[in-house]
């Protein structure tokens, strides 16, 4: 198959908050139910979670008229093209796929949340499992955006099931230039409205079309890749590597000089030695 | 999740037959074919092919024989020798009978051709099939306009192929398609495409565990099976030609559970 890099185009004033989004993803995921408290609101989780992919956010919000307006947003993971979630994993388990988008390999995941920590909106989470001997151990979840189903020419589970067109998915191109048409459309009716795709971390592969700011959604409004995973990963991790250079030829300059000058040290020991008593 | 069941190298194969297929159909002059609409005759289940005056140029379709030819030996060099007897064969005599005799799809004919010349018993028809389609599918390309419903049991209303495919498309709308000549007409959800039967406690569903997008539609009447594939979930909708190829495992589902591709028609007296 051809790869293309494919985007999933969410354009929010056109959800009505049916939730059958989060449905098919847990149903296509395989992924448990999470009993949850009463939020205070329609919505049902407070924020993804390791085992709940995406979330329906039902946002109330008063508008520049005094208005109230009823905002709903299916949020899940971004899928950067710069992610702060590839740049910090040490086991190389985030990882971008053919279709542009971001992946956890749970083989090589070991659980240290650092992605968690990093991702500048709030998505990867932890799922804790137990092994058979009881022994609890973390693997990082998120959305995959059913790359098992784009590898079969299928589109994600949620856009499918979207019965409003609210989500569509095809190529980049294709997308961001419905975005601009969809956006034109509604300037009037949102004069706030704008196209969510971030460039602090190199544009998103879920672009959104937002009424509202991006604040009132709770999202921030120039995510980037935290400066503190850029040191790590493109300087702290390359001297380490250098430094780890130098340690093992400090060592080989050790081992040859010990080797060659081996019974000057062994004199020089039974010296010592025999200086204590 | 794994869709299909086909070979990545058969399916290749077929992509590049599909091409070449349009290809020459591109390359046709379209005033070869004159189709005539005689709505009585489409209204008794008669396609239209049968009364569409379609001049062959024989020359062009032994250069497409060529073309195939090159293709197959591209996969199975030991090929070449087999299509270069059937060339030597094909004068422009045999050639009309080809095309007469894939027309009507006698396999019979076929069959005992290459029984005759000593060669593999698939090659004479599958050759006549995969030429003659351009023709068929230039048809249905003229005539889709007209094409809205087909007579129940009598296959696609352009080229008579039994009915076995359906997709899924905008609005939930079942649309036929015909693997063959490519024309695609509507029919009720909950309707055998075979018989007409509207009853919903003899038109059961086969569903695949796995298959998310795909049906099986059984009619217990006529023991006809329609394969239904909701394409709106695909991010590029394949040919009805290579959707057919890839979900050849429903077919052996259906089959395998006592269903047929061409449903019974019941003695009415």
């Amino acid at each position: 198959m051809a790869t293309a890099e494919y985007v999933k185009f969410v354009d929010v004033t056109k959800c009505d908050g049916c939730r059958a989004c989060m449905v098919a993803c847990k149903n296509w995921n395989d992924l448990p139910a999470e009993p949850e408290a009463f939020q205070g609101s329609v919505q049902s989780h407070a924020n993804v979670t390791a085992n709940t992919w995406n979330v329906l956010s039902f946002i109330e919000h008063e508008n520049g008229q005094g208005n109230l307006e009823y905002l709903f947003r299916h949020s899940s993971c971004f899928h950067c093209t710069d992610a702060a979630c590839v740049k910090v994993c040490p086991e190389d388990a985030m990882h971008y796929t053919e279709f542009g988008t971001v992946d956890v390999d749970s083989d090589k995941c070991v659980g240290c949340g650092y992605c968690v920590q990093n991702c500048p909106f709030d998505v990867v989470q932890l799922a804790t499992y137990k092994d058979t001997n009881g022994k609890e151990y973390k693997k990082a979840q998120k959305c995959t955006m059913c790359v098992d189903r784009l590898e079969e020419g299928m589109q994600p589970a949620c856009v499918t099931t979207c019965h409003t067109d609210a989500m569509e998915f095809g190529t980049k191109e294709e997308m961001l230039k419905k975005a601009e048409k969809r956006l034109s459309e509604i300037k009037e009716r949102f004069p706030n409205a704008m196209i969510y795709n971030p460039e602090g971390v190199g544009g998103t592969h879920t672009i959104y079309v937002l009424a509202e700011k991006p604040s009132v959604y709770g999202l921030p409004e120039q995510p980037k890749v935290p400066t503190s995973a850029i040191v790590w990963k493109d300087y702290a991790q390359p001297i380490g590597k250098m430094m780890l250079g130098a340690t093992s030829m400090a060592l080989v300059g050790a081992f040859v000089s010990n080797k060659l000058f081996n019974k000057e040290g062994k004199d020089h020991e039974e010296d010592g030695g025999g200086g204590h008593e | 999740m794994k869709k299909s069941v086909v070979s990545k190298e058969y399916q290749k194969l077929q992509k590049e037959i599909i091409s070449l297929q349009e290809q020459w159909k591109t390359s046709l002059d379209p005033d070869r074919i004159l189709p005539r609409i005689d709505k009585a005759a489409m209204e008794s289940g008669v396609p239209v092919v049968a009364w569409t005056a379609i001049d062959f140029d024989i020359p062009l379709f032994l250069q497409w024989i060529e073309d195939i030819g090159k293709l197959l030996a591209n996969y199975q060099p030991e090929l070449e020798k087999t299509i270069e007897t059937i060339k030597g064969l094909l004068d422009e005599e045999t050639a009309k009978r080809w095309i007469d005799e894939a027309f009507a799809f006698n396999h019979i004919y076929f069959a005992s051709f290459a029984e005759e010349q000593e060669i593999d018993g698939w090659i004479p028809q599958f050759i006549a099939e995969t030429v003659l389609r351009p023709y068929l599918q230039l048809t249905a390309e003229k005539v889709q306009g007209e094409i809205q419903y087909a007579v129940h049991g009598a296959g696609c209303p352009v080229c008579g192929e039994p009915v076995r495919l359906a997709q899924l498309e905008d609005g939930g709308k079942k649309v036929l398609h015909c693997p063959r000549c490519l024309a695609h007409w509507h029919d009720k959800r909950i309707t055998c495409s075979h018989c007409g039967n509207e009853d919903h406690e003899t038109v059961h569903f086969l569903t695949i565990e796995g298959e998310s997008a795909a049906q099986i539609q059984v009619c217990e009447e006529c023991k006809g099976y329609t394969k239904i594939i909701d394409t709106r979930q695909y991010i590029v909708k394949p040919t009805p030609a290579m959707l057919d190829l890839n979900t050849i495992h429903l077919d052996f589902v259906a089959q395998e559970n006592g269903y047929k591709s061409a449903g019974e028609t019941k003695q009415t007296n």
